[in-house]
């Protein structure tokens, strides 16, 4: 990215340089990012207000989330992010392959955690661990539940939260299905991979979400 | 990549540290304990898979401005979560309660007429 | 430099950003900011008549005791859609969506915003939270003011699904335009132009854009839980389930209080202009103004909690945000200082827009202070949801905001049409204004500490008198905004042509644009080698040109 780009066919008309152009977009990004920061801290504030005033409720709730398909979930999510940092570490270096290999296990990977997440949902609504009103646990494993003061909170909490961090893993897999697209196609190189490093930024603040839901809701 | 690999590695290796520290009571410190390797978790992929560490200055600005208003969110909503409650001069009984009190006597058949406007001072 | 290129050509006949491109489809989907803020403009005075008309109706109604015009129910959601569509699609995009749009990327010497399809992106994603706040007014039922306060909101039939969802993508709009503006000063700025040299317009919507970016998210996932709780019942706020009100109230106010900063920031910002251009002398204390704005956006953050001293939240909470709400004070009053410094010395010209910079000094002091009275602990638990508070956040809000947008549209306008308007309609108009609203809300502020609760359909008949004055005020309010849409329809069909610089500004959209700009706004990329208020530069600098545009435009 030097002057030689200067003519590169993706620079838009109303910027100087690739370089102020890709500076830009990455601005642009990080605040983005912020904007998805704040959005769930309003889940996590929430969270912290009912740990606050029933941390025993909490605590043992906890118990009943499985953290072994957790745990592996977020190795699996670590290893996207891996991924997806290993794909901009080759179209760096040119290695169109190298990208377009990466992108595709990240895809893979995002799939196989919402396929452990669907696990997980499912376990729970057959039962009757709802969110909200329609919240009437049953049988062996969740029925002590049932009569927990604030459970229905907890389990709320749970599923907004995951829900919504779901909602964003689909929406990444959607973005690396279209990279992946115009990887194969070529259209990115070392000049150019603006929309590579954004759609990176974007998965590993995925990823970190769930670095921070994995303890506050499976473990402690 | 070699950096890449080896914070991979450490992510991993904090995952297991959480989950087998999780599973050990610690008393007070579980939660602390929890939170302080979620953050040194998300720092390592801040600062290598997002590149932080060597990017423009400016990107790392917007990233703490960001946690900085999630903090003040939380601790100020905490001023008053934490603390509810905490006006002494509030109590169960009711002005009209004890303007019955002083006025004394026919206290009987007011209460009947005003219970249900009374109930909902006493919680 | 290249200011004459320009305007030498015969006028008429010049290319420019109105008429390079004819087709219906070049202006809806323009990339164009200039454009795109034209574009925000009809929507947002549509949206404004909307609103403006369901305040007067309210107006009307609260004329006597009992029904005057409409029932109970009737009354509640006309001030609520009033209060809705006022907050959410009128004064927050107002300033900035409108002339942040259009004059911000060219002071800063750029060619558009950094992310041109993001921002005619924003424009539709408005468009849809539009529509569907409609849809919502339509199928009826919204009366919980623009508060939407749990439990009674979210046990409420099932429009309140669509004002939520209309909220949430009304607010993404306003982040991605918070980003890209944001963006667009950091890396768009023309060479030369330093932080230091910035209009203070831009530093306002910076300062702005900073807020949006910060907050609008948690008004967000505020509606989305509304919005869960309302079909699932998550329980997170109804306490009928074990939820907690007041936390919806802490969820709202964070993004609420600070929205008072995007609404009112980028208001001081055209008062800066304004101040510095028609009393032809440097705004005194730049650097303060600039980063009081920042101080403002940041503080704005940390006071929340003055609109819940009564709301049963903790004293301890109570204490600090009281505090702090003082603090707010400070800022603000190191403007209002340099605004009127600015004048000190200056010489004063009483155009169109200084008269509303003039009303909105009035007009926002009498707002800041009554604030400053409603963050007093004891003195709130008297005024809280009385006309007081009413009073007081129109009289920041629009005698502020409205007034200083009017102001700028005044000040802009003959860059952005190439017309002038009629300086007499126009002082008339304002002149209307300020003596309308002051009589409109004035009357509020003496009902509010008789006690008259806010809302409220009927009331006691000894506040009759002043309810009927305060509808007799909405009048003339009226009267003159609409003599200012008069003055603006006619000069479009009839004004005078304008020059590049009618006023003498400084800035670059002045100094380097035709009047109305070019596609492109700029003939060759502006070199900034002064401040945005060195008017001398243009008397004795190196500018022969610059005398020709000083001189007054042709009779309007
Ligand atoms: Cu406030």
């Amino acid at each position: 990215m030097s002057t030689a780009s200067a003519h590169h066919p993706k620079l838009q008309h109303h910027f100087v340089s690739m370089d102020q152009q890709f500076d830009a977009s990455k601005l642009g990004m990080w605040l983005f990012l912020i904007t998805e920061i704040l959005l769930f801290s309003g889940m996590f504030v929430a969270y912290t207000v009912y740990r606050v005033w029933h941390p025993e409720v909490f605590e043992a709730l906890s118990g009943a989330l499985d953290w072994r398909l957790g745990g592996v979930n977020t190795l699996v999510l670590l290893a996207s992010s891996f991924t997806v940092a290993a794909s901009i570490h080759h179209i760096q270096n040119d290695n169109r392959k190298g990208l377009v290999r990466n992108v595709i296990l990240t895809i893979i990977f995002a799939g196989v955690f919402m396929f452990i997440k669907y696990l997980e949902y499912s376990g729970k609504f057959s039962h009757g661990v709802f969110p909200g009103e329609a919240y009437a646990p049953f049988g062996d494993h969740y029925g002590h539940y049932a009569d927990v003061p604030y459970a229905p909170q907890f389990f709320s909490i749970y599923f907004v939260m995951t829900g919504i961090h779901g909602v964003h893993v689909l929406v990444g897999m959607g973005i690396f299905a279209w990279l992946a697209f115009r990887g194969a196609r070529g259209d990115f190189s070392s000049e150019y991979y603006t929309p590579v490093e954004l759609s990176g930024l974007y998965w590993h603040l995925v990823d970190i979400i769930w670095i921070f839901l994995f303890p506050l809701l499976y473990l402690i | 990549m070699r950096t890449l690999v080896g914070v991979f590695s450490g992510l991993i290796v904090l995952t297991i540290l959480t989950v087998v520290t999780s599973r050990i009571d610690l008393g007070i410190l579980n939660v602390p304990l929890a939170l302080t390797i979620a953050i040194g978790k998300a720092s390592l992929v801040v600062l290598f898979f997002m590149a932080l560490k060597w990017d423009n200055r400016v990107n790392g600005i917007v990233l703490l401005l960001g946690v900085l208003f999630v903090s003040i969110f939380l601790i100020f909503t905490l001023f008053d979560t934490a603390f509810r409650g905490d006006l002494s001069n509030v109590d169960d009984t009711t002005i009209m309660d004890m303007e019955r009190e002083m006025t004394g006597g026919d206290a009987a058949a007011d209460h009947s007429e005003d219970g249900s406007a009374a109930a909902p001072a006493d919680h | 430099m290249s200011v004459a290129t320009a305007t030498t050509e015969i006028p008429g006949k010049q290319v420019t950003y109105l008429n390079h491109e004819k087709s219906i489809k070049s202006w809806l989907l323009t990339l164009d900011h200039k454009r795109i803020g034209l574009l925000y403009m009809s929507t947002i005075v549509v949206v404004f008549l909307a609103a403006g008309i369901l305040a007067l109706l309210v107006r009307i109604e609260l004329m006597s005791p009992g029904r005057t015009i409409v029932d109970a129910q009737t009354y509640n959601q006309f001030f609520s859609l009033h209060g809705i569509l006022m907050v959410f699609l009128f004064i927050v995009p107002s300033v900035p969506a409108i002339l942040g749009n259009f004059i911000m990327p060219i002071q800063l010497g750029a060619i558009d915003v950094a992310f041109p399809r993001l921002n005619l992106a924003s424009y539709y994603i408005y468009m849809v939270g539009g529509v569907l706040v409609v849809a919502a007014m339509l199928l009826g039922q919204i009366d919980t003011g623009w508060t939407f306060y749990t439990p009674y909101s979210s046990r409420l039939g099932a429009p309140i699904i669509f004002m939520t969802l209309a909220i949430f993508i009304a607010g993404f709009s306003s982040i991605l335009t918070g980003i890209n503006f944001i963006v667009t000063i950091h890396k768009m700025r023309a060479p030369g132009l330093t932080w230091n040299r910035l209009p203070l317009f831009v530093w306002s919507i910076y300062a702005t854009s900073i807020v949006q970016v910060l907050a609008t998210p948690v008004i967000g996932i505020t509606m989305l839980l509304l919005l869960l709780e309302k079909t699932l019942g998550i329980g997170i706020f109804d306490p009928a389930l074990g939820g907690d009100p007041i936390l919806f109230q802490h969820f709202f106010w964070f993004y609420s209080h600070p929205a008072v900063y995007i609404m009112i920031l980028p208001a001081f910002g055209i008062i800066s202009d304004l101040m510095g251009t028609f009393s032809r002398h440097e705004v005194m204390g730049y650097k303060f103004v600039a980063l009081s704005s920042v101080a403002i956006a940041f503080l704005g953050f940390l006071v929340w909690g003055h609109h819940m001293f009564v709301s049963g939240q903790s004293a301890v909470s109570s204490i600090v945000f009281s505090l702090i709400t003082y603090l707010i004070g400070i800022p603000t009053g190191v403007k209002v200082i340099n605004w009127v410094g600015t004048m000190y010395k200056g010489s004063v010209s009483l155009k169109t827009p200084m008269l509303y910079a003039l009303s909105f000094l009035f007009l926002f002091s009498i707002g800041g202070f009554t604030g400053v009275m409603l963050g007093v602990l004891g003195v709130d638990i008297h005024l809280h949801d009385t006309y007081f508070v009413v009073a007081h956040f129109h009289y920041v809000m629009m005698g502020g905001t409205v007034v200083a947008l009017i102001g700028g549209l005044h000040y802009w306008w003959p860059k952005i049409t190439g017309k002038m308007y009629n300086e007499t309609a126009g002082r008339i108009a304002c002149a209307l204004i300020f003596i309308g609203f002051n009589v409109t809300f004035f009357t509020q502020f003496v009902l509010g500490t008789k006690g008259m609760p806010r809302r409220y359909y009927d009331y006691q008949p000894q506040y009759a008198d002043l309810h009927a004055l305060s509808t007799y005020g909405s009048w003339i309010l009226a009267a003159g905004l609409f003599l200012v849409l008069f003055t603006f329809i006619h000069s479009l069909m009839r004004g005078a042509a304008a020059p590049s610089n009618p006023w003498g500004g400084a800035s670059l959209e002045w100094t380097h644009t035709s009047s109305p700009p070019s596609p492109h706004n700029f003939d060759e990329q502006p070199i900034v080698t002064h401040g945005p208020y060195d008017y001398h530069h243009y008397y004795h600098g190196d500018g022969q040109s610059a005398e020709a545009e000083l001189a007054p435009p042709s009779k309007a």
